[in-house]
């Protein structure tokens, strides 16, 4: 399960009641609910993001679509998969949209020479390992945010982003080949 | 190595990967907040750590944006008119397919996100604003097309379109001698304006489900 964090609550309510609550109009709930579970998604939406704006952009539409969205939630996942659901999808419909842009500039610029590797001088391992995540294909790079750096299990994956666990696992294992390709000569060292 | 494992140091070294800041809980309720019942929305605060930002130039990407946009203005305009039988459209005029505009307004709005993400965010280099300026005046007359056209005949639609204008005309005006007072200004107006979250909110997500990426 995506877990929740819920620092200073005086007696844990649980999701089922704190949605009742919204959905009778209690404003509390409404903010209780943020609290319980806005640390979690902001972590996984920065983590895809990179980018502060991008990422406090994206936590704020989460939370409203998933408060225009709540009285469809069903209780077949856990409140906080859910969320994080919507996190995903909000984070990689934007993630589209930078990557589309990208490929318009890259077919004006010049292609860089075959082998390029932007940090390939970069002696950092955090660095080269970094950009070797933003490199792997976006469904690789969200499982493995998800899983390796996120702590997340394939069940909860498959349900955050409406796959199998086993799919999750075969991408996972893809984009762990493809680190360990890119980052060879430091594994070596 | 196991071949499903991941070496421990590059385990370790994966959590510094976007290494998230304390989340701004009370600044994010506001903005939620804030949209949800549509009032203005307080400038952001002051960046508190300096995120690693994409590789991402851009520059070529704002020309690309207003091109977009008005590519896809004029082919909704285009198959508006031969979609409608002659007699029909001389008595409706451009009011026949509201469809086609409403679609392109869509799309128009969606460049305007993302340009307006990408100035957002590139607001200190100071030798894009040339560029970000020229881009803004091709969104601009976009801009003022759609609000001549059908697709502002939703209310909702032609206010953020009316709020839309009122940023692009101010960055067309930018210039490399501008100020960075004007720079502020602008992104104040962004966030006041709500201009954002309204842009997202009126464009449909995209339509490819998740697991296509996969």
């Amino acid at each position: 399960m995506c877990r929740s964090l819920t620092p200073h609550a005086p007696e844990p309510v649980s999701d089922a009641e704190l949605i009742d609550r919204v959905l009778a109009g209690d404003p509390s709930a409404e903010r209780a609910l943020y609290d319980a579970h806005v640390d979690r998604v902001y972590r996984l939406v920065y983590r895809m993001a990179g980018d502060l704006d991008r990422a406090q952009d994206w936590v704020q539409e989460t939370f409203i679509r998933a408060f225009q969205k709540l009285g469809e939630f069903r209780g077949e996942s856990a409140l906080s998969t859910w969320l994080c659901s919507i996190a995903m999808s909000v984070s990689l419909n934007g993630l589209r949209k930078v990557k589309r842009f990208r490929e318009r500039e890259l077919a004006l610029d010049d292609a860089p020479p075959m082998g390029y590797t932007p940090r390939e001088a970069d002696p950092d391992l955090k660095s080269r390992l970094a950009q070797a995540i933003d490199d792997l294909p976006e469904g690789y790079r969200a499982v493995f945010v998800m899983h390796d750096v996120e702590g997340f299990t394939h069940e909860e994956i498959g349900q955050a982003l409406g796959v199998q666990p086993g799919t999750s696992k075969a991408q996972l294992f893809r984009a762990r080949a493809k680190l360990r390709q890119a980052l060879a000569d430091f594994v070596k060292d | 190595m196991s071949d499903d494992q991941l070496d421990p140091r590059l385990r370790e070294a994966a959590q510094a990967y976007n290494a998230p800041p304390e989340t701004p809980r009370d600044e994010l309720w506001a903005r939620i907040q804030a949209v949800r019942s549509g009032a203005p929305v307080e400038a952001a605060a002051p960046q508190q750590a300096a995120p690693r930002v994409l590789p991402f130039r851009p520059r070529r990407a704002w020309f690309a944006a207003a091109a977009a946009a008005a590519a896809v203005l004029a082919i909704g305009i285009g198959i508006g008119r031969v979609s409608v039988e002659p007699e029909t459209a001389r008595l409706r005029g451009p009011s026949a397919n509201p469809t086609t505009y409403r679609l392109a307004a869509q799309e128009h709005l969606s460049q305007s996100e993302t340009f307006l993400t990408l100035f957002r965010t590139s607001l200190e280099e100071r030798n894009n604003q040339r560029l970000a300026s020229a881009s803004a005046r091709q969104l601009l007359a976009t801009n003022r097309l759609l609000l001549d056209s059908p697709a502002a005949s939703d209310p909702k639609i032609r206010l953020l379109l009316e709020d839309l204008e009122l940023v692009l005309a101010e960055i067309a005006q930018l210039s490399p001698r501008s100020r960075a007072e004007d720079l502020q200004l602008i992104r104040d107006g962004i966030e006041r304006g709500n201009v954002m979250p309204r842009l997202r909110t009126a464009v449909p997500p995209g339509t490819a489900p998740i697991q296509g990426v996969l």
